[in-house]
């Protein structure tokens, strides 16, 4: 509890010094709303033209779609700290700050970092979501809205964790940008369409390195009523697990390498 | 066991070269910034730590506030090793780095404090009469509802010293904190932690390469150079032992008199009077003094140490830093 009042109000004095700068808060947030809604046209125009993709109606590929922006952009909203401002953090020597507080590293990094601006591209995912649940004649129950918010809790954790491998590259101060947005932004990209109309290895890399397929496509499907992928359908309560397991083992090896962090001269 | 122990303290730090034609991989280098570091400090020492750039003051701070974890030797401050026990260790230290900072840079400094409060867990209480107690001591009032970023440097150390003390730490690090200043604000910086460390018995470790700093406050000095200890003891003793010369301007009223010097003594003509250079170790001041009444009437006589700055150019020199 303790945790969660230090983080809201870290959050909360960010946010004031966001709105220090008004206009181009503005700015800003207005192109996020173009980029993501960009994003949204492209899976409309595909719809248009090929009314169903492998079987996957319009629908589908919006709520698809849908869940994948809300994860991801609510992570970038709550956890700009990992997903962007990190290797900034180790630059400035804002590392040594934190760990010279009686908290933990990642807690500090985590009240150090919001995306205000994303809030546009979550209302288009929200939108994408209600879209796509209408069109799939998605009928809700509660066990229904268990799974979906349990899906996009647990793909944050797994977006967290991966960007956490970026962050632990920079803490050797190795530049992997490119490397890492190949997994994250990419993912991102790739996963936002259902994932078997995707050849086997990226199949494989989007299960089992960055498991988006166990936390999202298998508990979206189930939602959809489609079937598991040849799985049974206990899965759809158990694979987006998964997430937590990334990000706990890369909280680990975050823990590990801050041993080994060297500090900038001053 | 005194409050800080160091002992045989070592950190290597890799540096990988610069690629040669032809290689693939790059070679690395290891530098030694510390090569086995041993003091101990009681509680309520005011020490100060100097050594050129490089020398390995910042790494040493930063292994003893646990930022960085050695990679030989022992130390421990009040019993607890700061890499090992980081929070339960940093609950009771302050740092403040003289270039970067740790408020928040676009928030009202009062809102920093307020967030330290919840992160240090600072009984409300407490943190009141803390925080009333320091914006006094450090003038600070009127300047509470400003951003950080509006801040001259002067007044931006004022309230990064607040905030690193509002949790009532018994070690107080600074790294280098005048750096920059005018001579008001490091007057009033200075008087500050005299004020601090009587009142609260707050021991203070610093930083610097201001020799007026630590003559102003610290009894006792530690040198470091190449990542060893060269030495450790009481200002005076340092200057004795390299405060070798001394200068002195005299001016007479007539006509300069013929002066007999003993052997050493440089003595050099200016405008209207002469320079002398001496070391007081061969001729006793009182000595020399007495030489240059007895030869005339003096008008006017300044007699001064050489300038710290050389004193400490010398010391290194002589160190082979």
């Amino acid at each position: 509890m303790d945790i969660f009042r230090l983080y809201t109000k870290s959050i909360g004095m960010l946010l004031k010094s966001h709105l220090q700068y008004t206009s181009s808060f503005i700015m800003q947030t207005l192109a996020q709303l173009v980029m993501e809604g960009g994003e949204m046209m492209v899976v409309i125009l595909i719809v248009d033209r090929f009314e169903s993709l492998k079987g996957w109606t319009g629908g589908n590929l919006y709520f698809f779609f849908g869940m994948m922006s809300v994860s991801f952009y609510l992570t970038e909203l709550f956890g700009r700290g990992i997903t962007g401002d990190f290797p900034m953090m180790v630059r400035t020597g804002r590392l040594d700050t934190f760990l010279v507080r009686p908290r933990g590293v990642l807690t500090q990094v985590l009240c150090g970092g919001t995306d205000p601006r994303r809030i546009t591209c979550i209302a288009v995912g929200v939108a994408a979501l209600i879209m796509g649940s209408r069109l799939s004649g998605i009928s809700w129950n509660l066990l229904k809205v268990f799974v979906l918010v349990e899906s996009i809790a647990m793909s944050m954790l797994l977006i967290l964790g991966l960007f956490m491998i970026e962050a632990i590259f920079s803490i050797f101060s190795v530049k992997s940008v490119e490397l890492v947005n190949a997994i994250t932004y990419g993912g991102r990209s790739a996963c936002q369409y259902p994932i078997d109309i995707y050849p086997t290895p990226l199949r494989a890399l989007f299960t089992v390195i960055a498991p988006f397929a166990l936390t999202l496509h298998v508990p979206a499907s189930w939602i959809m009523d489609k079937p598991l992928y040849g799985w049974p359908t206990w899965t759809a309560f158990v694979t987006p697990l998964s997430g937590a397991v990334v990000f706990i083992f890369m909280t680990v090896m975050f823990h590990l390498a801050l041993r080994h962090y060297r500090s900038t001269g001053s | 066991m005194s409050y800080i122990e160091v002992n045989n303290l070592k950190k290597d730090f890799v540096v990988k070269k610069k690629r040669e034609k032809g290689r693939l991989l790059r070679e690395k280098d290891t530098v030694n910034a510390l090569k086995g570091i041993s003091f101990s400090v009681d509680k309520g020492e005011l020490v100060g730590y100097i050594g050129p750039n490089g020398a390995g003051k910042s790494t040493t701070v930063k292994i003893l506030s646990g930022i960085l974890t050695p990679d030989g030797g022992s130390a421990t401050v009040g019993g607890l090793v700061p890499w090992h026990e980081r929070k339960a260790h940093v609950k009771n230290i302050g740092v403040v780095f003289g270039q970067r900072s740790q408020l928040w840079w676009d928030v009202p400094i009062i809102d920093s404090y307020s967030l330290l409060k919840d992160i240090y867990r600072i009984p409300q209480r407490d943190y009141e009469a803390r925080l009333k107690e320091l914006s006094e001591a450090l003038q600070l009032d009127e300047l509470m509802k400003t951003p950080l970023r509006l801040l001259s440097l002067g007044q931006r150390m004022r309230a990064e010293l607040c905030g690193s003390l509002l949790h009532r730490p018994e070690l107080l690090f600074l790294d280098e904190p005048t750096i920059g200043l005018d001579a008001v604000s490091k007057l009033s910086l200075r008087e500050f932690l005299k004020w601090e460390n009587k009142e609260h018995g707050t021991t203070i470790m610093l930083t610097t390469h201001d020799m007026e700093d630590i003559a102003a406050l610290c009894s006792r000095v530690m040198v470091i150079g190449h990542g060893q200890k060269l030495f450790d003891g009481k200002l005076n003793d340092l200057l004795e032992r390299f405060d070798t010369v001394r200068n002195v301007s005299v001016k007479y009223d007539a006509a300069l008199p013929e002066l007999v010097l003993p052997e050493g003594v440089e003595c050099s003509k200016t405008e209207d009077g002469i320079k002398l250079s001496y070391k007081p170790s061969k001729l006793p001041t009182a000595k020399l003094l007495s030489i240059l009444q007895d030869a005339g009437n003096i008008s006017e006589l300044t007699l001064q140490p050489e300038n710290t700055d050389h004193l400490i150019a010398a010391m290194y020199k002589e160190l082979d830093l």
